[in-house]
């Protein structure tokens, strides 16, 4: 008996329930189901329960077939004879009824059932002993392990039910084989099922082997749903390893898609950046930190002494002079040493390879998404069928629990139809074709006329600030030496709201919109950029002039050195004269580090004027109206200031122009990489608290274009334009001479030459001449070009075939439709024709009357229940009973049809349809 | 709670309900012990306010749609019978089910069935077809007030103009089952109840 209690133990545990209970024993049991069988008066208010639902069970088992009764008398029997555990009873009595039903439905001989059952009682009683010690091992084990994981469930689970279903299986198959013979099949037929059903036993005989093999068997099933069990779990923390997802996800709720996918974009640059920073940091500054000569060694990595006071003020420092502009942050600070280290790491080599790496990784990561979202956005054919039919049955998680999660899940539900009426209005929009045309042609105009406006006034302030650039600093004011900023940061003010005010005219979709906006700021931009350029070329050239006399006066000094030090110790014998302090060297302006100090300078103005607006034009006003609303004339929060709307396109192009600040200035400070990495990061944090705590979704909330291709395109054409002056820089002009790891070359890329000749065997050598021979590039060039073409008008030629199919599709589908509805009307025309008869058509017409009249009562009812739950949803309870009355069937007989309300113009369906529907409306 | 589970639950009742919907035993078990515990009047049946006791079901614009889902006509009391039977619904297919018993009633928690349960939920009048006020109402639930009527009616025009097929202005079973064709019911109506 002890064995059998723990058995009992064990499946309470199974269940999940204290073993407080108390343990019965079997004949207990027994005593306790009968006395509920027939009931009995109790105290306890559960008893009472019980028994209240025993008799009603009783009540219900009366109503049911004899055949289960016939089958329980055997099997109670059974029980008492056997003093059975209850599990085992159970198995083998669900076994039975299988069997049974199997038997039934395969109608074998009878004889064949006789040998059958025999076999089965053995079979079953063998096996439940064998269970049963099973099980006994088990629950030692489990008591040991002492608590209910799902572990404990899995194996259970194997032992159960499943035994009992896989070992009649296993046995019906092994029938079949055996029997396979006789039937009456095709071979082939015979020779399919025979392997199915070998298969089969194959794979379950395991779970009735003896010992070893249902062990082995149970481990297996454990083991597959362990592994299922680990995916699930695997997935799960896949999703929450995507940074930001959640503040993503709830941003989309509640701004639409076109918000989220400016911080997608976001998620993506920061990305990229981090490779960059890698690169950048693994391969440049980290090496020369650790292995290359220590801050004040040399000159290039020593503050001269002139700047030695100030170099640690705020305000220099905040300038990056000082020690900043001394440090591994900028060109200037790396040494030209070959080699630096005990890893013989050739740094100058890393630096410029590093430099160009950076800008073909950057090439491929942006045209591989580009790549990738084209073909995601490719196959939106099958989603126009059935949108809004989708969105209503699917939209909602069951799962979800949280109130909080309950209300993004509203507002994300709320946003997501809004989106798509916005679409469906566009696509519905009949319109004066030609007052349109006119209107976008002259806006364009207007747009054309405004930037070239202020294209030609950077161009002319630019020129006069070159001529102020030549007079001296004192006769200039103030205005006119910021002149060049001043206009800038106007037109970059004034422009883009009065591009949105004259793409009003141009009435597009505001996706649409939002990329002519985006490709109209882009435009001025370029302005900026171009400005910006110019006035750092010009400063580059005077650095090399001013260079080459320093190169000389240094040379001049270095030998006035050394002949003072010849002269004055000519007694000494030293071969070696004392070396000049590094800070006391003379030493050129060293442009490149100047660039780079103007990009960082620029990025981090671009930061502040960032946040700062953020927290002026965003914050501060969101305050004011909040809090000033309650002591002022008119609503400010309805009326004129309002909330902010986000700024879609103003935030993608400053995100596309600061990084292309980086890819430009990346190379001459190395530095700059890990300070965006640290800007993108907080502008995650910082705008997305901005966006949720601050703004208002806009007026009419559009879906992003599946493919964000149109941000990616903006990025390409960024990377190229900086890639160009880079490149240009590294190509034409030398490199300063006493800073920078290429300091003593006459051309940047001297560095791979001197490489390739020192370090590479010479056959690799002399196959660089022959590649870089122009009578092998040139050719080179052209098939690519030839292969660019192919593939070219091979993409194409697939796209036509692409949209023929879909054409075709559409076509099947609107076909069958037609075809279904015309089947349809001709038989409703039959209909008609029946209904005219005199014979049915009275009696069904008051029958379906009655229902229009028991319904309104109904669906009233039922609509009374959403005011009842207290989810504060505001849902209007008046208006549900109204509408619920309003039930077409009834509207038969009101003068307003069966159509759609008068008030949905945009949506309507299309008269041939409503026509239709009038049609047969009299005959319900 | 649990201990009593057990030893109320009669064996032939269990016995009954796993044939009925396929549960297993110790699913059973514990299934009525989460009845049991839903169970605040402690009177063996459940009653709206039980399951609206439950957070999942509290949120869920559709929530009393469900609830209704479980209720037969006109009572307002479910027994544990009745709670399985709907429960039935989402038990997962297996794979050993798909093909067996061609030929037998279709389960509780056929791809038919589980879709006709969803079908219920939106057929708010029963009457096998689901209609444009229907429709209106299901919407209201869904977001609130956040939509002027008239966007709300376009959308349900909309709908029912994607579904419909013979033109009869509302979405019957078989348009519902066409328009959800694409959509892995078997798996989303399903819940992974513990063995």
């Amino acid at each position: 008996m002890p064995r059998k209690k723990s058995d009992i133990i064990v499946k309470m545990e199974d269940v999940g329930m204290e073993v407080d209970g108390s343990v019965t024993s079997d004949s207990e049991e027994n005593a306790g189901r009968k006395s509920r069988r027939n009931p009995k008066p109790k105290s306890s208010p559960a008893a009472g329960r019980n028994n209240q639902t025993a008799a009603s069970r009783t009540r219900r088992k009366a109503g049911e077939e004899e055949e289960e009764e016939e089958e329980e008398a055997p099997r109670k029997a059974k029980v008492s004879k056997r003093k059975a555990a209850k599990q085992h009873d159970s198995d083998e009595e669900s076994e039975e009824d299988r069997r049974s039903r199997a038997e039934n439905r395969n109608a074998a001989s009878k004889r064949q059932k006789e040998e059958k059952n025999k076999k089965d009682k053995e079979n079953v009683n063998g096996r439940a002993e064998e269970s049963g010690k099973e099980n006994g091992k088990k629950s030692k084990r489990r008591t040991k392990d002492g608590s209910s994981s799902s572990e404990e469930s899995d194996a259970e689970s194997v032992s159960e039910e499943e035994m009992a279903r896989l070992k009649e299986e296993v046995e019906e198959k092994k029938k079949l084989i055996s029997t396979l013979r006789n039937k009456p099949w095709r071979m082939r037929r015979r020779l399919q099922c025979l392997k199915d059903a070998q298969q089969f036993v194959e794979k379950f005989e395991g779970a009735l082997g003896k010992g070893k093999g249902r062990k082995l068997y149970a481990f297996k099933v454990m083991i597959t749903k362990k592994w299922i069990k680990f995916n699930r779990d695997f997935e799960n923390f896949k999703t929450a390893c995507i940074p930001w997802e959640r503040k993503i996800k709830e941003v989309e709720s509640h701004f639409g898609s076109s918000v989220a996918s400016y911080f997608l974009f976001l998620r993506w640059m920061y990305g990229m950046n981090l490779v960059l920073f890698g690169f950048v940091f693994g391969l440049i500054v980290i090496p020369e930190v650790l292995m290359g000569l220590p801050y004040g060694s040399i000159p290039r990595k020593t503050v001269p002494r002139g700047e030695q006071a100030k170099a640690m003020d705020f305000s220099v420092l905040f300038e990056f002079g000082g020690y900043c502009k001394y440090s591994f942050l900028f060109y200037g600070y790396y040494n030209n040493q070959r080699t630096i280290g005990p890893l013989q790491f050739r740094l100058p080599l890393s630096y410029l390879l590093v430099g160009v790496g950076s800008f073909g990784y950057s090439l491929m990561v942006v045209i591989r998404t580009m790549a990738k979202n084209s073909n995601e956005g490719g196959d939106g054919a099958e989603e126009g069928e059935f949108t809004f039919a989708w969105k209503m049955f699917t939209s909602w998680d069951y799962l979800i629990g949280n109130s909080e999660t309950a209300d993004n899940k509203f507002a994300s539900i709320t946003t997501s139809f809004k989106e798509s009426i916005v679409d469906e209005q566009e696509n519905q929009k009949d319109e004066n074709v030609h007052l349109r045309r006119f209107l976008r042609v002259l806006a364009n105009f207007l747009i054309l006329c405004s930037l070239g406006g202020s294209g030609y006034l950077i161009y002319y302030v630019v020129k006069r600030s070159q001529t102020f650039a030549n007079m001296e600093e004192e006769e200039l004011t103030w205005f006119e030496k910021n002149e060049v900023e001043f206009v800038m940061s106007l037109l970059g003010l004034v422009c883009p709201p009065l591009f949105e005010t004259i793409a009003e005219l141009e009435e597009y979709h505001p996706r649409i919109a939002l990329k002519w906006q985006l490709g109209r700021i882009f435009a001025l931009f370029l302005g900026n950029l171009y400005t910006f350029l110019f006035a750092l070329f010009d400063e580059v050239n005077a650095k090399l002039e001013r260079e080459k006399d320093i190169k000389n006066a240094t040379i001049w000094a270095m030998k006035e050195h050394y002949s003072n030090f010849s002269e004055f110790n000519i007694s000494l014998d030293a071969t070696m004269p004392p070396t000049l302090d590094p800070a006391d060297v003379l030493r050129g302006p060293c442009w490149e580090t100047a660039v780079g100090i103007e990009f960082v300078k620029l990025t981090v103005s671009d930061i502040q004027v960032t946040y700062l607006m953020i927290l002026l034009g965003d914050f501060l006003r969101a305050l004011t109206v909040r809090f000033l609303n309650y002591c002022w004339c008119w609503d400010l929060e309805a009326g004129f200031p309002s909330y902010a709307e986000f700024d879609i396109s103003g935030n993608v192009l400053g995100l596309i122009f600061n990084q292309g600040m980086i890819w430009m200035g990346a190379f001459y400070a190395p530095g700059l990489v890990g300070l965006n990495v640290l800007r993108l990061l907080t502008s995650m944090y910082f705008q997305c608290w901005a966006v949720m705590s601050c703004n208002v979704p806009h007026e009419r909330v559009f879906k992003a274009s599946k493919s964000n291709n149109f941000y990616m395109g903006l990025l390409l054409l960024i990377l190229f334009l900086s890639l160009l002056p880079v490149v240009y820089t590294i190509m034409t002009l030398p490199p300063s001479f006493d800073c920078g790891p290429f300091s003593g070359k006459q051309k940047m890329y001297d560095v791979i030459t001197e490489t390739i000749e020192k370090d590479l065997p010479a056959f690799l050598a002399t196959l660089f001449t022959y590649a870089a021979n122009p009578g092998l590039i040139i050719p080179a060039v052209l098939l690519m070009v030839l292969a660019i073409y192919y593939l070219n008008s091979v993409s194409k030629a697939y796209q036509r075939a692409n949209a023929e199919l879909r054409k075709k599709m559409q076509m099947q589908r609107d076909e069958e439709k037609n075809r279904r509805n015309n089947k349809d009307s001709t038989n409703q025309v039959m209909k008609d024709l029946e209904d005219l008869m005199p014979k049915k058509s009275p009696l069904s017409t008051s029958g379906k009357d009655a229902e229009v009249r028991s319904e309104p009562d109904k669906s009233a009812k039922v609509s009374q229940k959403p005011g009842s739950v207290a989810t504060g949803r505001g849902v209007n309870l008046q208006k549900d009973v109204s509408l619920a009355t309003a039930n077409p069937r009834v509207a038969v007989s009101c003068p307003r049809g069966p159509g759609p309300l008068p008030g949905s113009t945009p949506l309507q369906a299309s008269p041939a349809r409503r026509g239709r529907g009038r049609v047969h409306a009299p005959r319900r | 709670m649990g201990s009593r589970a057990s030893t109320l639950l009669r064996e032939e009742e269990i016995e009954e309900i796993k044939k009925e919907t396929g549960f297993s035993h110790s699913q059973i078990t514990r299934l009525y012990s989460r009845f049991t515990s839903l169970d605040k009047g402690e009177n063996g049946t459940l009653s709206r306010e039980d399951f609206q006791r439950i957070p999942e079901l509290a949120i869920n614009p559709l929530g009393d749609r469900i609830i209704n889902a479980f209720f037969p006509e006109g009572e307002d009391q479910v027994n544990f019978r009745g709670f399985m039977r709907t429960l039935a619904h989402f038990r997962p297919i297996e794979d050993n089910e798909k093909n067996k018993d061609p030929s037998g009633t279709e389960p509780l928690n056929s791809r038919n069935n589980k879709l006709l349960f969803a079908f219920r939920l939106y057929d708010l009048d029963r009457d096998d077809k689901i209609s444009r006020d229907e429709l209106l109402q299901v919407l209201r639930m869904m977001v609130g007030v956040n939509i002027s009527d008239e966007q709300l009616g376009s959308i349900a025009d909309r709908t029912i103009q994607e579904a419909d097929q013979n033109g009869d202005n509302s979405i019957s079973f078989s348009e519902f089952i066409k328009v959800l064709e694409k959509v892995d019911v078997e798996q989303k109506m399903s819940i992974r109840f513990l063995h």
